[in-house]
């Protein structure tokens, strides 16, 4: 018996080292071969023109693009054609921002470079920026004379005149209802241009009709709140992050009248992201990241309505957000990189990207032109609405010691006064304001 | 006689209800499990339904009329027992990819075609039609998706496979020392081998992860076996030892007064005395080394385990539950395989042995 | 003279054979893990200039999450430890009756174990939200009626009782089966014969365990229940999974917390380090008190 056990552990052992060997030798000079597909036509490339030279492997960690229909999408409509114009070989990875930065130290402090370009979202790129791990492409955007990024996000991707990262999929926030709420729509409502007060109404009315909240906002804290909060305060003239002005007392009154009626869907507090509740119909009514509404919408558009963000006395109020492409500081590829990613920011690609992707908004002035009238750009145009004239907001998270903790601060205030049901006062929001200003740097 | 069949009968009951009692028990704890295998054969349409189908339909029941954007395509639903409209549009790649995405069912374009032509020849309100689900839809999207998964399974049973041989070799050696001999500092010892797993693990992985970069066992299997085998060495050597003080040191006497050597007799008498110990732990360690996430992400760029592309796979997965289930089920499947094969080391059939 | 130098030698390595045994270990410790925790060691007593200090400890012990972290942390330990236990010493003592399919049965009961965190987060988030499988099913069981829901984790008013039963019972489905397998393992062993003498001798089922199975399982019971221990007071993923960060607070959540959450604020190294160390502390303590009352160190002070 022990006999047969050691045979079968040494046999496990073995058969797992040789399978391992059995992959090919060159494996860390070049390939990492994505798909078993790409292995054949990468053959073929190389055939046709009968070069020996091992393939290049690019290597491109994103926090973008997570969502597994749109990382099929990337790979096979975006990297794939610049993987057979060029001979080479994308190794494409979804990897969250903070797990990005621990591995970026890694390399950095070991001089291991195996990354070549990175995906982050804006708020953590002067973390990038400050330790010094991405290269400075200033020049290199000069020189690309059909394309003019967005000035919405300079503040995040630019630092001291020099551009770090390339802007790409932004986001602002939509209005998206279970078409199951609109019943209880106050009279003579227009969605499309739906104040905060005749959201917080119909909300009001939706829960007092169905015996229970409908409102989805994300409860579990340091996800989303902040943001939410952060579209009405500036649709009332406060800025962000803005707790205790006059404006975002206004803010807080839309809803703590929604807090008061316990129009909030009763699980709110283990919401992280509404794109659940939503599709399950817990919740019916919320205002959201247009990429993750447009998923909603896109699995039954005859059962959801989409519309820009609720409006204030001084407009429609949104955070706005992007993300950026960068290469990594001291990336053995740093030409072909710097190839990969003219091809990425052109705006045809961007606009086939944001399609592709279900609605993030392509922050390339030139690609708002390429949108059509198709059912996706419906979402689009509605987000680019919002974030061309509406009144939006980057998310500064550079000047704050730790975002996530100046998100607990507006996450503190939902907890005890709004759903709890409590009375707004100035002195809370004035604490929140205190705990906010602590963090600055 | 009389007695006899009563004896029988009293047997049998006593049978039926022990057999009842441990179904029901089984069924009980298995309840979840079933859940989230039933989740990833459903369709994303019918996996956020509630209340939720318990089991996973075999076809899809379609009805089309004309909408206000073309042609409006309604589904059968098992909760409201009616057909409920799910998509209006007159392109017909996007109804094809709806109907694949969302509804778990695979329709050609033709088809669709011929279904919408057989709408407007007919002259009624509407028709119906009725095609069998993919039911493998999650696991197919999940492999198109999840790049290098069969070179990341290899890898990541290579990787268990080597944490086991390190943790075992090492920490057997150590436990039986524990077990057998009686040496000053040894409480102390067994007590800090210990203190390896008291001490909070996610204070220290990226340090320990930096140490392994700078002796070049960046992106090496061999180097997340070194990590891993830390914190089974500690349980390993307690879990021997605890196996070996059970073993009678008698029997190696035995052995060894016919002759055997010290080694001989342990092989001979103790190892396979130890093997439902070994096997305990070799399954604790094989569970972790395999489920590890936080340390592979950072360590591994090319060379990513199979919990790093499932993880990459499901990191968005929010609005596709089934897919995230059925991830998760391809990443147990091995893992469950293997305890298949180890429990009956566990559960050894040959009670004591005798010398 | 000449024949008693070999043996003096030979009763050296006799001597030394443990440590050369237990060598390996101290030896991969040292490379691999002893650098790591000494840094963390150093940085939970400096401050952010590198000065000395004890000032981190004062923070930790002041922070307002600590206490509910701490309490939160000990009764999750007491309570699962306790179930778990009984849990895994029933299941371990049913499977050992191998009677006609146990082997079946011990492979079904591992299966919770070997679940991965992703198949067992997605599958208690579907279960306990409002629209999820757990009140799916109690609704074709008939126990619910149509449109009433069960909030399992907390409706509007936060439960920390509820969550902690919850959390419990969770983990408890996960982790009976790792802790039935050492128990088992060390069943295995137990001779036979003493049970049949305890039989033989007209103690019944109930006796022969208390008076000859336990006793005789004590090495591998300290073992199951030590390795618990420490487990159960790290707990943190399937709370962190279920609630988010912040909701029930426990000690190693909290490190997690300053280490992933909010890495960037100024205290946030000495908070996670201050943490790790008082956590490292408790643990050490409760498992030496725990084998100190086991007796799992008397034993060798005796011989």
């Amino acid at each position: 018996m022990s006999k047969k056990f050691t045979f079968l552990f040494v046999m496990l052992v073995i058969s797992s080292m040789v399978l391992a060997a059995c992959q090919p030798e060159v494996i860390t000079e070049t390939v990492e071969v994505p798909v078993e597909v790409e292995v054949e036509k990468e053959v073929e490339v190389i055939k046709e023109v009968e070069v020996e030279v091992p393939t290049k492997t690019l290597v491109f960690s994103s926090r973008l693009f997570s969502p597994p229909r749109e990382q099929e999408f990337f790979i096979n409509e975006i990297i794939k054609p610049f993987e057979e114009e060029h001979g080479v070989i994308v190794n494409f990875q979804i990897i969250d921002d903070q797990t990005l930065l621990d591995r970026a130290e890694v390399q950095q402090t070991t001089d291991h470079i195996t990354t070549d370009i990175v995906v982050a979202h804006n708020s953590r790129m002067p973390e990038w920026i400050e330790a010094g791990w991405v290269e400075d492409l200033t020049d290199v955007v000069a020189g690309w004379d059909d394309r003019h990024f967005s000035e919405a996000f300079v503040t995040d991707t630019n630092k001291d005149g020099a551009q770090y990262f390339l802007p790409v999929g932004a986001d602002v926030y939509l209005l998206l209802a279970n078409n199951k709420a609109l019943p209880y729509l106050p009279d003579g409502v227009e969605l499309d241009t739906i104040t905060w007060e005749q959201y917080a109404a119909w909300a009001v009315a939706v829960a007092e009709a169905e015996g229970e909240g409908k409102v989805c906002i994300t409860g579990i804290p340091m996800k989303s709140w902040i943001y939410m909060f952060g579209g009405t305060a500036l649709s009332y003239g406060a800025g962000f992050p803005d707790a205790s002005s006059a404006g975002a007392m206004d803010a807080w009154k839309v809803w703590e009248t929604i807090g008061k009626a316990q129009g909030f869907v009763p699980t709110v507090m283990n919401i992280d992201s509404c794109v659940d509740p939503m599709m399950r119909e817990e919740s019916w009514l919320t205002v959201f990241h247009n990429a993750r509404a447009g998923q909603v919408y896109a699995s039954n558009e005859t059962q959801f309505t989409l519309a820009p963000a609720p409006t204030g006395p001084v407009g429609t109020g949104s955070i706005a957000g992007v993300s950026g492409y960068a290469v990594m500081k001291g990336s053995a590829n740093y030409d072909l990189a710097i190839e990969f990613l003219e091809y990425l920011t052109r705006p045809d690609v961007q606009v086939k990207l944001a399609k592709g992707t279900g609605g993030f908004i392509p922050p390339v002035q030139e690609a708002i032109d390429y949108l059509g009238d198709e059912a996706i750009d419906e979402v689009i145009n509605k987000a680019v609405l919002v974030l061309e004239n509406g009144v939006v907001s980057g998310v500064p998270g550079g000047n704050y010691q730790d975002w996530g903790a100046v998100k607990a601060c507006f996450d503190d205030v939902f907890e005890d006064t709004i759903l709890t049901g409590a009375d707004v006062t100035q002195e809370r929001l004035d604490a929140a304001q205190t705990c906010v200003d602590d963090l600055l740097n | 006689m009389n007695r006899k069949t009563k004896k029988t009968v009293y047997k049998a009951v006593k049978e039926t209800i022990f057999y009842l009692f441990v179904t029901g028990l089984i069924g009980a704890m298995l309840l979840p499990v079933y859940f989230i295998i039933s989740l990833s054969f459903l369709s994303t349409r019918e996996a956020y339904r509630y209340p939720l189908p318990l089991v996973p339909a075999l076809q899809t029941k379609f009805e089309m009329t004309h909408g206000e954007r073309g042609y409006l395509l309604s589904v059968y639903d098992r909760v409201e027992k009616d057909y409920q409209t799910v998509l209006d549009t007159s392109e017909l790649e996007k109804m094809e990819v709806y109907i694949k995405s969302q509804l778990g069912t695979s329709i050609s374009q033709e088809e669709i075609q011929a279904e919408m032509d057989r709408l407007d020849d007919s002259g009624e309100d509407s028709i119906f039609f009725t095609k069998p689900r993919n039911l493998l839809y999650n696991y197919d999207t999940f492999f198109k998706v999840t790049r290098d998964a069969v070179p990341a399974l290899i890898r990541s049973l290579e990787i268990a496979a080597l944490t086991i041989l390190i943790s075992i070799t090492i920490g057997g050696l150590a436990g039986y020392a524990f077990a057998r001999y009686i040496f000053k500092g040894k409480d102390a010892l067994k007590f800090s081998v210990l203190f390896v797993r008291m001490f909070p693990g996610v204070a220290i992985a990226l340090p320990m992860v930096i140490i392994l970069a700078k002796a070049n066992l960046y992106d090496e299997p061999l180097g997340l076996s070194l990590i891993y085998s830390v914190g089974a060495i500690g349980l390993t050597i307690w879990i021997t030892a605890s196996i070996f003080m059970g073993i009678p040191e008698s029997l190696e006497q035995a052995a060894q007064v016919f002759g055997a050597t010290k080694f001989q007799a342990f092989m001979r008498i103790t190892f396979p005395l130890a093997l439902p110990g070994l096997a305990a732990s070799a399954m604790y360690t094989f569970l972790g080394a395999w489920n590890e996430t936080v340390g592979a992400i950072i360590l591994t760029q090319f060379k990513p385990t199979f919990s790093v592309v499932v993880y990459q796979t499901l990191l968005g997965a929010s609005g596709q539950v089934n897919l995230a289930a059925a991830g998760g089920i391809a990443m147990a499947l091995p893992a469950v395989f293997f305890t298949f094969f180890i429990r009956r080391y566990i559960n050894q059939m040959w009670g004591g042995v005798t010398v | 003279m000449a024949a008693t130098k070999p043996k003096s030698l030979r009763k050296k390595l006799e001597k030394a054979t443990p440590y050369l045994l237990v060598l390996p270990v101290v030896a991969y410790y040292a490379i691999f893990w002893l650098r790591p925790v000494i840094a963390v060691v150093i940085g939970s007593l400096t401050d952010a200039n590198g000065a000395l200090t004890l000032h981190n400890f004062a923070m930790v012990l002041n922070d307002e999450k600590f206490w509910p972290a701490f309490n939160n942390t000990a009764i999750i330990v007491v309570a699962s430890v306790t179930i778990e236990f009984i849990g895994a010493l029933f299941l371990a003592l049913l499977i050992n009756r191998k009677f006609f399919g146990s082997s079946i049965f011990l492979f079904l009961t591992l299966i919770p174990m070997a679940l991965p965190a992703v198949a067992t987060g997605a599958m208690w988030i579907t279960g306990f939200t409002a629209h999820g499988w757990l009140n799916s099913l109690l609704y074709y069981l008939g126990f619910l009626a149509e449109g009433d829901k069960i909030y399992w984790l907390g409706g509007l008013e936060a439960n920390t009782f509820k969550l902690l039963v919850l959390v419990i019972l969770v983990d408890a489905w996960q982790v009976i089966p790792s802790m039935m397998i050492i128990l088992l393992a060390g069943l295995q062993n137990l001779p036979e014969e003493t049970k049949e003498a305890g039989y033989v001798f007209g103690g019944n089922y109930m006796t022969v365990l208390r008076k000859i199975t336990m006793p005789m399982l004590r090495p591998t019971i300290q073992t199951a229940v030590i390795l618990r221990l420490i487990s159960a007071i790290q707990i943190w993923l399937i709370i962190v999974l279920l609630l988010g960060f912040g909701r029930l607070p426990v000690l190693v959540e909290r490190i997690v917390y300053y280490h992933e959450e909010v890495p960037g604020l100024d205290i946030s190294y000495q908070m996670s380090a201050g943490y790790t160390i008082i956590v490292s502390v408790i643990v050490s303590l409760t498992a030496l008190v725990y084998l100190r009352a086991s007796g799992a160190f008397k034993k060798e002070e005796a011989a």
